[in-house]
């Protein structure tokens, strides 16, 4: 193992990292600051994929254009899942987390059904891109120019959604909203505005994800199992009610992830993630960073 | 308690469970039922299977001039024309829902003879469900070498498993070694299922016998988001040959991963699988010039045999692509179970079974590169003689072994 | 002194026996194969539903991780009967045993975590113990364990054909489940949950006993379901990592009991008898296409349901019901 090869795992692991934490974004103001459970996020991140391909496919748009049109495709889409699905599961008096854990969970399915009914199983790929296979060499490490934009997006995306969390009137009603919806519509905050317009941003941020994501991956409608869960443990390790804390959590573990493989058989890689998240709620129960 | 539901139930299936035993000697229809993943990750395989099932179907119950066993002539002869039907079951790669499945078909749909599934794990279940119930099972393309060697009677497999393929491959390099190519060191890329650790067990144990060396063994979660350190490994190790045994999407990600890593080995032999599906081509394929993979059927037959051009048409026409390794494994697979039947005489399973291990066609009356269609006592067709194949220029060109090869092999890939 | 409280509990003890008894005749009247399967899968899932409703319905400690337990259940039995020759009626016990053992052993650390943290650690250790079988040669690896069935055997638990053996272990799993709840709900534990379910705080001053009950509950809950998934082992005779550690049957687990009521008596039941059934029988009539449309149907019920009635649909037959569990 010479250490060209560490380097290099290293390397690319927090750039993976830094991508996990953008598909963690959207999450990370869905379920981390607003604390509703998205179970379909995954098949959130496959709705935008598939919408970036389409565009590519049928209008030859590039996806770093169709980046934004995704974006404001997923947000409309994240509103509309809220009003008409989540609203009601928020409101549930009972079991208010089994009912937004299932009920979402109904959703991913229905979601990922529709896309088979539509799409076709078949994986797709977006063959020609702008930045797509390249990949430039820094001191002989690859650093692939899809993955480092991502990766630089996810930066840019988690400083943005920092700065409209506590900077912003919007950003604050989103968490007082959450903390005591009684008490805000007393004030004139219309709860479900609130959270629809919360929603549709976080979608929003995970169309910006799919987008940079189907520059190179492939598409087909169980891609987003794959993240899901990555995604889940990536805003827990960080902490709920940490925008900080999901960056954070993205980078170690795709630093973690890439250390793991090199001690372990690649197989047992996610093994190391979950080993360290483990470890990091049972010393702080509310992960790294977590204010809930 | 619902028991409204058990009373509704109830109804559907007396009138199923009324039909006397006797009606299935005395049909004017045979039904066969396939079952394979019709939903979930594997969908597309499933429903291209579909696609091979029907275009099979379709040769046995219309006339059609090839020299295939039951082209010529409607339906099957020796049960008086009687057509052949298919019913599908989806049994989403679970081994609990391919068993129900099956005996569903069996108990409910009456099918004589069953044909499946893709993944070995519902293999293992399904083929126990025929074996109880007497019916027989055809392996179409299920690779894995422990399927025949669990004392099954009604178990048969007409196409190769893993140990002969890996075979294939190594006699293949012993070939090019004698003409002077070197080739001592192999890396192994295997994900973790099934399919990946038998795979991987056998190309290990052949290395060892016959002198190469492993200089990398990774093993990879199946469906992974991310293939870099894995990839990273086998750049470091840079062995002569890399030896994948991936599925379609790890395939993808694999390219991929090599081209952004900057990885080139001097060759890939890789274990079919996604290696044979035109959605990793259309993804990667212009960095796989040059990729081999072992299969067992090979489009460039048609130079020789006319009829795989036709029948490859009749299938693109439904599915819109060309007979692949499976596509071509799941037809065969039909064509031969109804020739076996119609030599039978009788939908009865046993009746089927013995017909089956009586079978004996000559290669040339298939569309594969096979010797022979003969089972053992296993139920295992030996004489599937595997073909390797690489992609040159857009096609699949058959390269080994010398009899049935029409282009020498490039090495090292582009 | 009869207050409403025992009444109904003596009712639904009553009712309890009624439905199992008339469930113990129905398979002497339908005689399908595939409709059995379902019935047993059906009975299988109120069992383990049920168990699970243990843990994280009137403890409230919701996991989405009991596949590990399932799944250590199955293969403990799997291993010593191809391995060792133990019979699988002592391979479920040990399965269970280990099940609890480890089950406590993770709820000293993880209890102490609220809400979400814990749902994502018992997901993660389940995917942790999955990647660990996937790989365990010894185990079988990904090539799973195949159990060999020469005949019928009470012995050996294993049947080839009839499924009137599984069927009836299974209803009595489901009765023995449903036992254990139903006697929890008038036990110390039982107060103790229901008290800091109202009152989250009040799990801080009341401290240890608290503590106690829920390694309990994980104990019981585990032990059960590892039962589950050492018949399930004896009733497919066959098991790899994927198909009984899979994240997806932890959610098949809840689901039930969800749908149904969760925290109540009857609601897993009840939620396993719709469920089930729908599922089996969208895969098998409208599965068959290939273009997903059984997906389709399966989730927008879920959504519906779970939208529609959150409490669960034991609300529907009676409103006064939800009161004693909560």
């Amino acid at each position: 193992m010479t250490a060209e090869t560490i380097i290099q795992s290293l390397a690319s692991g927090l750039l993976m990292g830094l991508l996990y934490g953008l598909i963690a974004v959207g999450l990370a103001l869905i379920f981390g600051l607003m604390d509703v459970v998205n179970f379909a996020h995954g098949e959130f991140l496959m709705i935008a994929m598939y919408a970036t391909f389409f565009l590519f496919a049928f209008f030859a748009i590039d996806p770093l254009l169709a980046a934004p049109l995704v974006a404001a495709a997923l947000f409309v889409f994240g509103a509309a899942v809220y009003l008409l699905v989540v609203r009601f599961a928020v409101r549930a008096k009972a079991n208010a987390g089994m009912v937004q854990i299932f009920s979402t969970f109904g959703l991913a399915i229905v979601m990922r059904g529709l896309a088979q009914y539509f799409f076709t199983p078949d994986y797709r790929s977006i063959t020609h891109s702008w930045l797509g296979g390249k990949t430039i060499s820094v001191a002989g490490i690859f650093l692939p120019v899809p993955q480092l934009f991502g990766a630089l997006t996810a930066i840019a995306a988690f400083v943005a959604l920092y700065f409209f969390i506590n900077r912003t009137d919007f950003g604050r009603a989103l968490e007082a909203t959450r903390e005591d919806a009684g008490a805000v519509a007393l004030v004139g905050i219309d709860k479900n505005r609130v959270f629809a317009l919360g929603w549709g941003l976080g979608a929003a941020l995970v169309g910006l994800a799919g987008a940079i994501m189907a520059i190179f991956f492939y598409v087909y409608p169980d891609v987003g199992a794959s993240f899901a869960l990555i995604a889940y443990v990536t805003v827990a390790l960080g902490g709920f009610g940490s925008v900080f804390g999901a960056f954070a959590g993205g980078i170690i573990v795709g630093l973690v992830e890439a250390t793991t493989a090199l001690i372990l058989p690649p197989s047992l890689k996610s093994v190391g993630i979950y080993a360290v998240y483990l470890l990091v709620v049972f010393i702080r129960p509310r992960g790294l960073f977590g204010s809930l | 308690m619902s028991i409204s539901r058990r009373n509704v139930l109830l109804g559907a299936t007396a009138s199923a469970a009324l039909l006397p035993v006797a009606a299935r000697a005395q049909t004017s229809e045979v039904v066969i039922g396939v079952i394979y993943p019709l939903s979930g990750a594997s969908a597309q395989i499933g429903v291209d299977a579909q696609k091979a099932f029907e275009t099979a179907a379709e040769i046995v119950n219309k006339n059609y001039d090839f020299d295939l066993p039951l082209a010529r002539g409607e339906g099957l002869p020796g049960l008086g024309g009687a057509k052949v039907r298919l019913v599908f079951a989806d049994h989403q790669a679970d081994p609990q829902k391919g068993r129900a499945e099956a005996e569903r078909l069996i108990t409910q749909e009456k099918v004589c003879a069953i044909i499946g599934t893709y993944q070995s794990a519902v293999a293992v279940t399904v083929s126990q469900v025929c074996e109880r119930y007497g019916i027989p099972f055809m392996s179409a393309d299920n690779s894995s070498p422990s399927l025949h060697r669990r004392g099954l009677k009604f178990y048969f497999r007409a196409s190769p498993h893993d140990e002969m393929y890996s075979k294939a491959m190594f006699d293949f390099f012993d070939a090019m070694k004698k003409k002077g190519t070197k080739i001592e060191t192999l890396s192994l890329f295997h994900e973790d299922t099934i399919f990946g650790t038998d795979s991987g067990n056998a190309q290990t144990k052949l290395a060892a016998e016959r002198g190469y060396k492993i200089v990398s063994d990774v093993k990879y979660r199946a469906n992974s988001p991310s293939l870099s350190a894995e990839v990273q490994q086998l750049k470091a190790a840079n062995a002569d040959v890399l030896m994948p045994s991936s599925y379609t999407t790890d395939g993808i990600l694999l390219v991929k991963t090599m081209g952004e890593l900057g990885y080139k080995p001097p060759a890939i032999v890789a274990q079919d699988a996604g290696f044979s599906e035109k959605a990793l081509y259309d993804a990667v394929g212009d960095k796989l010039e040059g990729v081999i993979s072992r299969g067992t059927f090979s489009l460039d037959l048609a130079a020789k045999r006319p009829m795989v051009a036709k029948i490859n048409d009749m299938f693109k026409e439904k599915s819109g692509k060309d007979l692949n390794d499976y596509s071509s494994r799941q037809f065969m697979a039909l064509i031969l179970m109804a020739e076996a039947i119609n030599r039978a005489k009788s939908t009865d399973g046993e009746k089927i079974r013995d017909a089956l291990a009586a079978t004996d066609i000559p290669g040339e009356q298939t569309i594969m590169p096979w010797k022979r269609v003969k089972y053992d006592e296993m139920g295992q067709n030996n004489d599937a003689d595997p073909v390797l194949l690489q992609y040159v220029g857009g096609k699949f060109v058959t390269i080994f072994p010398p009899q049935a090869a029409v282009a020498e092999a490039i090495w090292p890939m582009k | 002194m009869d207050t409403a409280f025992a009444q109904r509990r003596r009712r639904d003890l009553i009712v309890a026996g009624i439905f199992a008894v008339i469930a113990a005749l129905v398979p002497l009247f339908v005689k399908d194969v595939y409709v059995q399967n379902i019935m047993v899968l059906t009975l299988m899932y109120a069992a383990l539903s049920q168990s699970w409703n243990i843990l994280s319905g009137y403890c409230g400690q919701i996991s989405l991780g009991h596949a590990l337990y399932f799944g250590l259940g199955a293969y403990t039995t799997a291993l010593l009967f191809t391995k060792f020759g133990v019979l699988p009626w002592f391979g479920m016990l040990g399965g269970g045993l280990i099940s609890a053992a480890i089950a406590m052993a993770l709820g000293y650390p993880c209890f102490r975590l609220r809400g979400h943290y814990f749902v994502i650690a018992t997901i993660v250790i389940a995917e942790t113990a999955l990647l660990l079988f996937q790989n365990w040669d010894w185990a079988g690896a990904a090539l799973g364990i195949d159990i060999p069935v020469r005949g019928d055997s009470w012995l050996k638990f294993q049947f080839v054909r009839s499924k009137l053996p599984y069927f009836y272990f299974a209803l009595a799993l489901a009765c023995v489940a449903w036992l254990v709840t139903w006697w929890l709900e008038d036990s110390k534990w039982g107060y103790w949950w229901r008290a800091v379910k109202d009152n989250p705080d009040a799990a801080e001053s009341l401290g240890v006993v608290v503590f106690n009950s829920k390694m309990g509950a994980a104990a019981v809950s585990a032990f059960l379901t590892a039962i589950g998934g050492g018949f399930y082992a004896q009733f497919v005779s066959y098991i790899d990592p994927e198909s009984v550690m899979g994240f997806q049957f932890s959610l098949l687990m809840a689901l039930p009991a969800v749908l149904g009521g969760i925290g109540t008596l009857w609601g897993p039941v009840l939620g396993a008898v719709i469920l089930i059934p729908l599922t089996e029988l969208t895969r098998s009539f409208i599965g068959g296409s290939g273009r997903g449309v059984d997906l389709i149907v399966y989730g927008t019920l879920i959504v519906l349901i779970s939208l529609a009635r959150p409490e669960g649909l034991v609300g529907l037959f009676s409103p006064r019901r939800k009161e004693a569990a909560r």
